[in-house]
């Protein structure tokens, strides 16, 4: 162990409604597929321990509601996040389309410091059907143009490439490395920059 | 007796201006022993001629067609509560059919001209009150069985000129029936409370005012007079009435400041918190659940070509012990704006023959689409696909939708295409299968789901709107609810960056029905269907839910995540008639409350007595006070 310190990765999965994104955050965490899951409505989130590169990791994976109209609801949980997996049905050529502006979307609102650089990992999810409608090469071409971004192609019903994806996932989001207290909500951060000219927000700023 | 009228006297006609359930007949001059003790409404109405009343009913003249033995009816009697003041000025009519037992009845009411009322006063921890229409009698006395007089008190004082006497603070004389120019002396009569030993305080705030505007001045008035009346009869501690009338002087001055930017007081801070108010909610009464309605009743409700008479008494019924399942399917549609209550078997027939036609020419309408028009209809395709998938998925761990194939999946998913062409500007959104589920699982007939459906949206259609404004407006109001019901998980939850309340999203979106089984949510919706005892009734539903894990949340000392965390895990683990009954509490906490702001009497449907707790104009920019800033109109976390 490297550290002694547990860290806390914060993972936001987004994508159109349907395209398995609590089934995907499910298989990971629980091992289980189930048909029975209803759409996801509000937000909610599942935590699991792995270990990457020796390290014990916590990962929180956020899951949201994919309805256009719910989205600016769920935007308020990107906050804070170490990695962000978008997530298309490759049934649904549609879903792939949406990608773009789903990635446009979080580094608008999670306002990453380092957008550029910022992990994300795109997942190819229903793979296990039969009626697939957007090749595995129209989404690495994808890919690779948006600064090479992973890309798995994954069933979440018959845990193919869940494993693999999430471990990718956990450690990209280790090397944005945020450390943070298990259960612990992440602090603000604390601006010290002159520029900010006495305005007090929240009392955030030390107004020495 | 004098202070009571026979039936011969009662107009044909009043109005109520005010009205409580719930009020016990304790003593009464001249009234048979066998008139005491029974439960009543005490009203404040106006006459034909005007001329205003003090009115007691006995609960089997405002439930009519009940036998009056019946348990169900007793269960009603004894613990029906409402404030009517939604209801407005409600007409009603002593006209019609009128049964003997009706006619007996309406011969116990009691009335207590206000022209003639010289005194009254408040007793027993505000509970019981007493009426006297001549010097040294108490003629009537009436007990509140929950919630207390207070509110009672105060709309009386809209309606005659008071003062408090010298030796006794709960006593009321009466100076003179009140107008509508008497107002502002009504005010100053008022002030002559504090003649033991704070006429120089009072007087010094008046001279103060002298350049203020009569609106600001009569605001600070009313709530010096709240303070006052309420402030030192709470159970805690008894403060010379000096210090609360300098103590409220600092905050009608801050106040008016505010709005008049004539500053004379240094204000101590800059914002004017919930908490500082001091909400002295009185204490939650605990509220028995009723019976449902059962099929008789429901019967006996109805007159022989099947219109619904009472249908206040129904859904007083329907509030207090929801509906039993055999008539539930037929009520539901009542309750749901489908059927009229006013119709005869007849006309419901016609109805629903006109209804049936509608929906299947709207069916048709979508039916009829080939693949091809479909492949350039883009917003059509959308919204066929999202129901597709969330119909897959709507409550198929339940009988009726689990399985393969299961064939009332497709009438769930031709109901919702339907409803798309309803309305397709609304179209398909997450979270009406859900709604769905349940009215086509106890109706078990496409046609009738679909336009109970259509009522349900109706109530809750600005949940789903694109701009998600109804959802923001509510989880708002819930906010301010909690701050006053319960400041300290209000503030605790603002501390962990939870005051914008999203963790309560999914309740309000679908009214609770994913914390629900379907047994529990049909008797939750039911009730909040019936619009009763207030507006966003739903809203105290949450308020309940939270008030009873705030411990929890506290102890523990929750962050943002545990917060949400034990929100969504609270699901399928929560006892519908405890929380109904808790919320009702708190219901008759807030009314009972004389300080209870002007946003959460509007949230409640109830009438604005200028009362506003912060400076923070939340109300103006429609946001939870804890946001640090917005985006699409959410408040960030």
């Amino acid at each position: 162990m490297s550290s002694r310190k547990k860290v806390l990765l914060k993972v936001i999965i987004l994508g159109d409604s349907g395209v398995g994104k609590t089934s995907l955050m499910n298989q990971f965490v629980n091992k289980k597929f189930s048909n029975q899951y209803k759409a996801t409505i509000g937000a909610d989130f599942l935590t699991k321990e792995v270990i990457v590169d020796d390290r014990i990791v916590t990962i929180q994976i956020w899951d949201t509601a994919g309805q256009e109209r719910f989205q600016s609801l769920g935007m308020a949980f990107y906050r804070g996040a170490d990695c962000c997996v978008l997530v298309f049905d490759v049934t649904a050529p549609n879903t792939f389309k949406s990608l773009e502006s789903w990635r446009d979307e979080f580094l608008i609102q999670a306002s990453p410091r380092d957008p550029d650089n910022f992990p994300f990992v795109i997942l190819g999810n229903k793979v296990d059907l039969d009626n697939r409608a957007v090749s595995a090469k129209r989404a690495q071409q994808w890919c690779q143009s948006k600064n090479d971004i992973p890309y798995f192609e994954t069933s979440a019903k018959e845990a193919v490439n869940v494993e693999l994806a999430f471990q990718t996932i956990a450690r990209n989001a280790l090397a944005q490395e945020t450390e943070a207290e298990l259960y612990n909500e992440f602090p603000d951060q604390i601006k010290l920059n002159a520029n900010d000219n006495g305005r007090n927000r929240d009392g955030d700023n030390c107004a020495c | 007796m004098s202070g009571s009228s026979s039936v011969e006297d009662l107009p044909d006609q009043c109005k109520d201006l005010f009205t409580q359930d719930g009020v016990l007949l304790k003593a009464c001059l001249g009234r048979p022993i066998t008139d005491l003790n029974s439960i009543g409404m005490l009203c404040i109405v106006e006459n034909h001629d005007n001329s205003k009343s003090i009115e007691w009913r006995p609960n089997d003249l405002i439930t009519i067609d009940s036998d009056t033995q019946d348990q169900e009816w007793a269960v009603v009697n004894t613990i029906g509560i409402s404030m009517s003041y939604a209801k407005g000025r409600r007409q009603r009519t002593f006209s019609g059919n009128i049964t003997a037992d009706y006619a007996t009845a309406r011969a116990r009411i009691i009335r207590i001209p206000l022209e003639e009322l010289k005194t009254f006063r408040v007793t027993r921890n505000n509970q019981q009150m007493q009426f006297s229409t001549k010097p040294g009698v108490w003629q009537t006395t009436f007990y509140f069985q929950h919630g207390n007089a207070e509110i009672f008190v105060a709309s009386l004082k809209n309606h005659v000129k008071t003062a408090k006497t010298r030796h006794d603070r709960n006593t009321y004389v009466v100076v003179e029936p009140n107008t509508e120019s008497q107002v502002l002396n009504k005010s100053f009569a008022e002030l002559d409370i504090f003649t033991e030993n704070t006429t120089d305080v009072v007087w010094n705030l008046v001279s103060n005012f002298k350049q203020r505007p009569y609106e600001t001045t009569m605001e600070a008035f009313s709530k010096l007079t709240d303070i006052v009346y309420y402030g030192n009869e709470g159970a805690s501690g008894k403060r010379d009435v000096s210090e609360e009338v300098a103590d409220l002087l600092t905050k009608s001055m801050n106040e008016i400041d505010e709005a008049t930017t004539v500053t004379t007081l240094t204000r101590q801070s800059d914002e004017y918190e919930v908490v500082t108010v001091n909400p002295m909610l009185p204490p939650r009464p605990v509220i028995p659940r009723g019976t449902p309605l059962s099929t008789e009743k429901w019967e006996g409700l109805q007159d022989t070509e099947g219109r619904v008479t009472e249908v206040d008494g129904v859904r007083q019924l329907i509030f207090r012990g929801g509906i039993a399942r055999s008539i539930r399917h037929l009520v539901w549609k009542y309750l749901l704006d489908y059927y009229p209550w006013h119709m005869t078997h007849a006309q419901l027939k016609t109805l629903h023959k006109k209804r049936t036609e509608e929906y299947f020419t709207m069916k048709l309408q979508w039916r009829s689409m080939t693949e091809a028009q479909e492949s350039r209809f883009a917003e059509y395709r959308e919204r066929k696909n999202l129901v597709e998938k969330d119909v897959n998925r709507t409550d198929r761990t339940h009988p009726y939708y689990a399985g393969e194939n299961n064939p009332n999946l497709l009438v769930l998913q031709d109901i919702l295409m339907t409803y798309v062409m309803y309305n397709f500007d609304l179209g398909y959104v997450q979270g009406m299968s859900d709604i769905l589920a349940p009215l086509l699982l106890l109706m078990g007939n496409e046609v009738d789901s679909f336009w109970c459906f259509v009522g349900f949206m109706d109530k809750i259609a600005s949940n789903f709107e694109m701009d998600q404004a109804g959802m923001k407006h509510q989880l708002l109001q819930l906010q301010q609810l909690l701050m006053f019901v319960s400041p300290e998980l209000a503030n605790h939850l603002v501390q962990k960056d939870s005051g914008n309340m999203f963790f309560s999203f999914r309740w309000l979106l679908v009214w609770f029905k994913r914390e629900f089984s379907h047994r529990d949510i049909m008797r939750l919706w039911e009730v909040l269907w019936t619009g009763l005892p207030c507006a966003n009734f739903h809203l105290l539903i949450g308020v309940a839910i939270l008030d009873a894990e705030k411990d929890v949340f506290i102890s523990k000392d929750y962050g943002f995540t545990e917060i949400l965390k034990h929100v969504n895990d609270l699901s399928m683990c929560l006892d519908v008639d405890k929380i109904l009954s808790n919320a009702e509490g708190i219901y008759h906490q807030l009314v009972s409350s004389p300080n209870l702001p002007d946003q959460i009497r509007v949230t409640l449907g109830l009438p604005t007595i200028n009362i506003s707790t912060s400076t923070h104009s939340e109300a103006d920019n429609n946001k939870p006070s804890t946001s640090r800033g917005t985006e699409n109109g959410y408040p960030r976390i």
